[in-house]
């Protein structure tokens, strides 16, 4: 913003170029920070495979996290600041991504719970059956 | 290698930070996730189960790191260090997934070869079982034939039995008709029945007087008697000769005894096999009636022939 006020000339014209060009840069400047839509759309995919994955259920914290997330991001793209917008998008993101890992361990986890009970009774049932 | 790379520069980077007076020499959020990334890549589950995403994390730890070194804003820096944090954490997490799935893949190969343990105790208790059963059967079955053989045999026997009760009854049915005709016959032959069997008496008036020679009516006796005993090949007869007691005893036994020989004589004459005849005289010692009165003592006066009871059989008919 300053550098509209480097020039020093005050006739009308001169300050009518000094305005356009500081519009120049100012659009310039924004079009340096484009909207992250590739990021949002990563981010929403991301979370949509985190509830998928069973993150409701197994990661409900990291899934919040990330949801509460996206929405940040969504409200920054809807005031058009793209450089939140895009920073909440890659936390949601990467925490979609931790609650869809956390909620796949939690079920493997759990899978192996069971088969190893299961291979406990059976093991009991066996040694029973052979005395 | 990652260590290696990026270690000199966080030095630098502290370096340069520690210049600053001002600021803090480390990031908090940075910190936490640099420390993560470091005991993940000395868990061998991590470096062998998630490489991709420890390479991942290590990759955003060092920009973090640069971001920090390179004094970028702190909106920056907190962001790729909140990235960062979170990468390892994805990391472990897919790492504690990969351990969990492999468990489960052991887990479940340790369970089929219990299963199959399981199964192969069952198959061979099941066929012992069978053996067992298939020896029982082989042997029921052993026990049921011999049964059935016995059984056979048994009641054959009592075919046999039956058959013979039934010929038995027959013979008997036939031997009793047989008595029944003989006795009738003898009856003709003015038989009496008594202790000793029938008994066949010729009166003296068959004989002359004082003599041992059969009249003629004493052979038609006689005849009839052969009939009789030729029709009845296995009865035998036994003749008595008595008298009454005038004159003297020797004579009277002489007299007897040639009285009962005539008769027997007569008999072969007539056919009759001498075996089949015992003759003998008893003289004056078995009386029927008194020898005081002459009616009396013509009824001493006889010969008896007896037919013993018992010396029939079911073939003298024939």
């Amino acid at each position: 913003m300053s550098k509209t006020k480097t020039h020093s000339i005050s006739s009308p014209g001169l300050q009518r170029i000094g305005l356009v060009f500081a519009v120049t840069l100012l659009m310039a400047g924004c079009a340096s920070v484009p909207p992250p839509s590739a990021q949002m759309a990563v981010a929403k995919v991301e979370v949509n495979n985190a509830m998928s994955a069973g993150g409701n259920e197994y990661a409900p914290v990291q899934l919040k996290a990330a949801m509460d997330e996206l929405n940040e991001a969504e409200k920054a793209m809807a005031v058009k600041d793209y450089e939140q917008a895009r920073a909440m998008a890659e936390r949601a993101e990467v925490d979609a991504k931790l609650a869809a890992a956390t909620a796949r361990s939690v079920k493997a986890q759990k899978a192996a719970e069971t088969v190893k009970a299961d291979v406990r009774v059976l093991r009991n049932e066996l040694d029973r059956k052979q005395q | 290698m990652l260590k290696n790379r990026f270690f000199p520069l966080s030095l630098i980077a502290v370096a340069v930070l520690a210049g600053c007076s001002s600021m803090p020499n480390t990031h908090p959020t940075l910190a936490t996730a640099t420390s993560n990334y470091e005991s993940a890549r000395s868990n061998p589950q991590v470096t062998r189960l998630a490489p991709l995403e420890l390479h991942d994390a290590g990759n955003a730890v060092s920009r973090a790191q640069a971001a920090l070194a390179k004094g970028d804003n702190a909106a920056t820096v907190d962001q790729l260090a909140y990235i960062a944090k979170q990468k390892v954490a994805i990391a472990e997490a897919v790492a504690k997934q990969k351990t969990a799935e492999q468990d489960v893949a052991n887990i479940g190969a340790e369970r089929n070869q219990a299963r199959l343990q399981a199964r192969t105790a069952e198959a061979d208790a099941a066929q012992q079982t069978a053996d067992r059963r298939a020896a029982e059967l082989k042997t029921e079955r052993a026990k049921s034939e011999a049964a059935r053989t016995q059984l056979a045999l048994s009641q054959r026997e009592g075919d046999r039995k039956a058959a013979a009760l039934t010929t038995a009854e027959a013979k008997a049915v036939q031997d009793q008709a047989l008595i029944d005709q003989q006795d009738e016959q003898l009856k003709a032959l003015h038989a009496k029945k008594t202790e000793r069997g029938m008994v066949v008496t010729l009166g003296d008036v068959l004989f002359n007087t004082d003599k041992a020679k059969l009249s003629a009516g004493g052979i038609a006796n006689v005849g009839k008697l052969a009939d009789f005993m030729s029709k009845y090949p296995q009865r035998r007869v036994i003749i008595e000769g008595n008298t009454d007691s005038r004159g003297s005893e020797r004579h009277n036994q002489a007299l007897s005894e040639r009285r009962a020989d005539a008769v027997k004589n007569a008999l072969i004459d007539m056919g009759i096999g001498s075996d089949r005849i015992t003759a003998r005289g008893l003289g004056e010692s078995s009386p029927v009636a008194t020898n005081d009165s002459a009616a009396g003592r013509q009824l001493n006066r006889r010969v008896e022939i007896i037919f013993p009871n018992g010396s029939t059989s079911a073939n003298s008919a024939q």
